[in-house]
């Protein structure tokens, strides 16, 4: 590298001062890595930054999306935290959300990668099936498929039905409706299960050679060298399908009709934000939802890094 | 936060030079002068089609206009529209809603068009009734594109088939409730029911509150009507379900005010509750014949119909060229040359000659809803109070509370006291 | 190689066959369940409008209609070919940039030295934690400010400086699980960083490579909220704005030619899976022999 070559030869010539050399040290110590980060970080300062500390000012406004935001204070925090039981209720229905789906889509994910790794033929079919249904990510044509599954009339119950059992109507019933996009997520188990694959793939196959013939059995195996060299991929599946579920959004947007109901049943916490923001004209409020969502969800991530010292391991 | 909102500006090509790929197609400019407008509205491919012809139309006769148009479907034509709004950099012409009318016009957002009546916008003879369903305080802020009115939409053969005649005009609140029963006697265990839950519709509701001498709001914007009134409501519609007249509860909340999300196009109900400007929708997504008829009357009450824009044209308060914006909205409604085009697609013209003319061209559907609101008449009262910031929580809150009650989470009495306490707190925060 | 050459040993068993013919029976099921509800909605391109919904959970259309495939193709004023090829060259324009950008600050992160380097990981993380709908507007006017609303700019340059923190954060994981000797005989050897990121991690991270590069094809090809509220030309759409606006929820949608087109836009992107995964795949040849 060009940068540490010359700082090198400026400090062989022995003609700076002290602090212009330990300067020039920091300099080369730094330069390398901050050149690989220069177009994040232009694409952070110029791009991202900005926008996130107008929203953070605007939670502090009344700003109504139509007209010049007023400063008020604390006053849309004092609201959420006194007089909002609307917000009560979307936090429960996310936490909720956030401690069924993530479990359940990582295992889920997890056990069909593992399945898919190697071993039979036909694999990248498979693969291509089980990745489809994350194709349909967002699209409109969901809320349909997923009356067509869990209406009264849907798929479910007409299984269900040949056991002589009726169902209720699962996506409209207040106490079942929720299950029904955990239900969803998992479906859409796609992603992390690729990533799963790719983190198998990086697994050396001389380490598994190595213990059958030291006679260790498969489970063994599983516990002592898949899991401990998958935990920073599980650890990254973890912490990204956490934030995204505390996120969620689409979903409940597409199959609820935007309503979050019946009875709140979905009010996801970004649903519930976004009601405020475009359909009852309080941005500055929504501004504060998003706010206070950050928090717990930084809050929950600084603690799962907290812990990787404990589980995750890196090969350094 | 005066940078917040900016001028247009002139689109440049330049970056990356994409704007001279062959696949970037051409590219309207920006209005930077009077002559380019830019045009907004939320709707099907249909309604697309017609108002780019239409469009075309004026483009040719007004020399110098360009219009450049975008469209798309509700739920994403608000965020959008407010984010425009946001950046100053909203559509010269607007198509509004008669709700969100209320929102942006008290914002400022929206022009008074009063100004131009009878220069750029002669559409004096659209009547006192569409002229003030497009006010609020007193100004114009949109021209009414379609006279749209709530009804119940029945399918007549489903009804014939269980020897029940259909609810009409005039059918009245309790015969609607012994004809429901009785249907659901006599299609008992196929899953098939008269008539969807109407108690969390809030057009139903207001309308039986309007028949009743109350309303949903006062001219102060506070609430229209009382706890017992609500809990009077949801007791009607618990004993519909008792008697298996209409859909239970959660047939009923797979509802999401969508045609395709209706108990009817489901295939549950022999009818239902909605605009008039969806029953063309409404029969494409059927495969029975359709009938548009009043929605049930309370006997010996008052009219409980009143006719409102099913949406309006307007012009961006920041328009630079609001004179030609006018003429454009006056030529969709008001002159043959552009409202032909658009026929009844947004619904019934205002203007009785634009109405009479498009008469003799139109097919089964579309002629069913205008034959709907002539017949209509008798049970049109006059305009109720605007609604009041918050109307659309309140909108929310109804549907939310009238579940808890269908759901058995809650009693009509006390569903009726938990909304009026929610309206209190909902109003206030305005 | 191929996927079969690779029975490990200690993982057959005494009757392979038999084990086999299992999994495949597990797995076809499963892709069944996984399948039903795209194969209800390829079913409902070929029902009459009127079928659509009152059918409950009927899988055969008792009517079946092509129809809807040219009107859905031709239905809107701009065709949907044109979609399909502006959807190509964002999705494609913008891998590129995200894959490129985010392995840089990857690298930076996972491996190199430099002042602030936790600081910054902490901000990157937390901007994937802000929800998108607040950052909408100030996004907006930021666009308005550089002219570049209505085109396609505001959904590719921002790839180009990795504003995706997923990535960064994901080819972090994976770049920390290579061999750290390799680039440390490397440095001895005199090594700049650059060459180590492309001589050695680059090529040792193929599979996650090609992981980023199918999500971030399939997710620009499925986003819709950037489009919307950047794009009005309908001759710049991109496929998921042409498949929107057949829906409106207000009035009459037309759900066949959205179904129709649904499946036709899924074509190019399952494609463009099946085509990374064999990179995906092919990876671990070059990982096997690592050590």
């Amino acid at each position: 590298m060009s940068v540490s070559e010359r700082s090198a030869a400026a400090t062989g010539k022995g003609e700076s001062s002290a602090l212009a050399r330990s300067l020039r040290g920091a300099v080369r110590r730094n330069a390398p890595g901050y050149l690989f980060l220069a177009p994040w970080l232009i694409g952070f300062l110029c791009l991202t930054l900005g926008p996130a500390l107008v929203s953070l000012y605007l939670s502090f406004t009344d700003f109504d999306l139509l007209q010049a935001p007023n400063f008020v204070g604390m006053q849309n925090y004092i609201r959420m935290a006194t007089a909002d039981p609307k917000f009560i209720a979307a936090m429960r229905v996310t936490f909720l959300y956030v401690i069924l789906s993530v479990p359940l889509k990582l295992a889920f994910a997890l056990a069909v990668a593992m399945m898919l790794n190697r071993g039979l033929t036909g694999l990248p079919v498979y693969r291509a099936i089980f990745y489809l249904p994350s194709l349909l990510g967002a699209s409109v044509a969901i809320a349909v498929l997923w009356r067509q599954l869990f209406a009264a009339d849907g798929m479910i119950n007409s299984v269900l039905a040949i056991f002589g059992i009726e169902g209720p109507s699962w996506i409209s019933n207040p106490r079942y409706s929720l299950y029904t996009l955990v239900v969803l997520s998992v479906w859409q188990f796609g992603s992390p299960m690729i990533i799963f694959l790719a983190g198998l793939r990086q697994i050396p196959t001389d380490m598994y050679e190595a213990a059958s013939l030291d006679g260790a059995s498969s489970s063994r195996q599983f516990w002592k060298i898949t899991l401990p060299l998958l935990s920073p991929v599980i650890f990254f599946n973890f912490v990204i399908q956490t934030i995204e579920a505390f996120k969620a959004f689409t979903p409940a947007f597409i199959v609820s009709g935007g309503t979050g109901g019946p009875i709140n049943s979905t009010l996801f916490y970004t649903l519930y934000l976004y009601q405020e923001a475009f359909g009852n004209f309080r941005m500055g409020y929504a501004s504060a939802l998003a706010w206070v969502l950050v928090i717990i969800i930084a809050i929950f991530t600084a603690f799962s890094f907290l812990s990787t010292r404990y589980w995750v391991h890196y090969d350094e | 936060m005066s940078n917040f909102t900016m001028d247009r500006r002139r689109f440049l090509g330049a970056g990356l030079g994409v704007a001279s790929m062959p696949l970037w197609g051409s590219v309207p400019g920006f209005a930077a002068d009077g002559a380019q407008l830019r045009m907004v509205w939320w709707g099907s491919e249909e309604r697309a089609r017609r108002t780019k012809e239409a469009v075309k139309a004026f483009e040719g006769v007004n020399a110098g206009v360009t219009v450049a148009s975008e469209s798309m479907g509700w739920d994403d034509y608000w965020p959008r529209l407010a984010t425009q709004v946001a950046g100053g950099n909203a559509p010269d012409f607007i198509q509004m809603d008669y709700r969100y009318m209320f929102e942006y016009a008290r914002r400022g957002t929206i022009l008074p068009l009063d100004q131009y009546m009878g220069s750029a916008l002669k559409i004096a003879d659209f009547g006192d009734v569409n002229l003030k369903s497009c006010s609020v305080d007193g100004k114009l802020y949109g021209a009414n594109v379609g006279v749209n009115a709530f009804g119940t939409i029945v399918d007549t053969a489903a009804w014939q088939e269980v020897g029940i005649a259909a609810p009409t005009y005039g059918t009245n609140w309790e015969q609607y409730a012994e004809k429901a029963a009785a249907y659901g006697k006599a299609a008992k265990g196929k899953k098939k029911y008269a008539s969807a839950d109407g108690s969390g519709n809030e057009n139903l509701f207001e309308g039986w509150l309007i028949a009743r001498g109350k309303s949903l709001y006062k001219d102060d914007g506070s609430l229209g009507y009382e706890p017992s009134d609500a809990a009077e409501w949801f007791k009607f519609w618990a004993a519909m379900r008792k008697s298996g007249g209409c859909v239970p509860a959660d047939v009923q909340a797979l509802y999401k005010n969508t045609i395709e999300t209706s108990p009817l196009t489901l295939g549950y109900t022999a009818s239902d509750f909605g605009f008039s400007n969806q029953f063309v929708g409404f029969q494409k997504m059927n495969k029975p014949a359709l009938a548009l008829t009043a929605q049930p009357v309370v006997a010996n009450g008052k009219p409980g119909h009143y006719l409102k824009p099913s949406q309006m044209f307007s012009v961006y308060a920041k328009s630079k060229a609001p004179e030609v914006t006018a003429k454009l909205i006056n030529f969709l409604v008001r002159d043959p040359a552009g409202a032909m085009i658009l026929g009844v697609e947004r619904g019934v013209p205002a203007s009785p000659a634009i109405r009479d003319a498009l008469i003799p061209q139109l097919d089964g559907p579309s002629s069913e809803v205008v034959k709907f609101i002539s017949a209509l008449t008798p049970y049109v009262g006059s305009l109720p109070p605007a609604p009041p910031q918050g109307a659309g929580e309140m909108n929310a809150a109804l549907i939310r509370i009238s579940q808890e009650v269908a759901f058995e989470a809650s009693t009509p009495e006390a569903g009726g006291a938990t909304l009026i306490a929610e309206a209190k707190s909902v109003l206030k925060k305005g | 190689m191929s996927d079969e050459a690779r029975v490990l040993p200690g993982q057959g068993s005494d009757h392979p066959y038999l084990r086999s013919a299992l999994s495949h029976c597990l797995l076809m099921a499963a892709s069944f369940v996984m399948l039903y509800p795209i194969l209800w909605m390829l079913a409902g391109s070929l029902r009459p409008a009127e079928d659509l919904f009152g059918g409950g959970a009927n899988l055969i259309p008792s009517q079946v209609t092509v129809a809807a495939y040219p009107q859905g193709w031709f239905g809107l004023q701009v065709n949907f070919g044109h979609f399909f090829l502006n959807s190509l060259l964002i999705s494609s324009l913008a891998t590129l940039g995200n894959v490129f950008a985010a392995s840089l600050a990857a690298y930076a992160f996972a491996r190199l030295n430099f002042f602030g380097r936790n600081f910054w990981f902490a901000l990157m993380l937390g901007t994937l934690m802000l929800p998108y709908h607040v950052t909408l507007i100030p996004q907006y006017v930021l666009f308005l400010n550089l002219d570049w609303i209505n085109t396609w700019l505001p959904l590719i340059v921002p790839k180009y400086f990795a504003v995706d923190a997923f990535f960064i954060f994901l080819m972090v994981q994976f770049f920390r699980g290579i061999p750290r000797e390799l680039d440390e005989a490397a440095q001895m050897d005199g090594c700049s960083p650059w060459r180590i990121y492309y001589k050695i991690i680059l090529p040792l991270s193929l599979p996650v490579l090609a992981t980023a590069a199918i999500f971030s094809f399939i997710w620009t090809w499925e986003d819709f909220f950037g489009p919307l509220i950047y794009i009005s030309d309908m001759n710049l759409y991109t496929v998921q704005l042409g498949l929107r606006s057949f829906v409106d929820s207000s009035g009459t949608s037309s759900w066949n030619e959205l179904f129709a087109m649904s499946v036709l836009s899924l074509i190019p992107i399952f494609l463009i899976f099946l085509f990374f995964q064999r990179l995906l795949i092919e990876g671990i040849a070059t990982t096997g022999m690592k050590r």
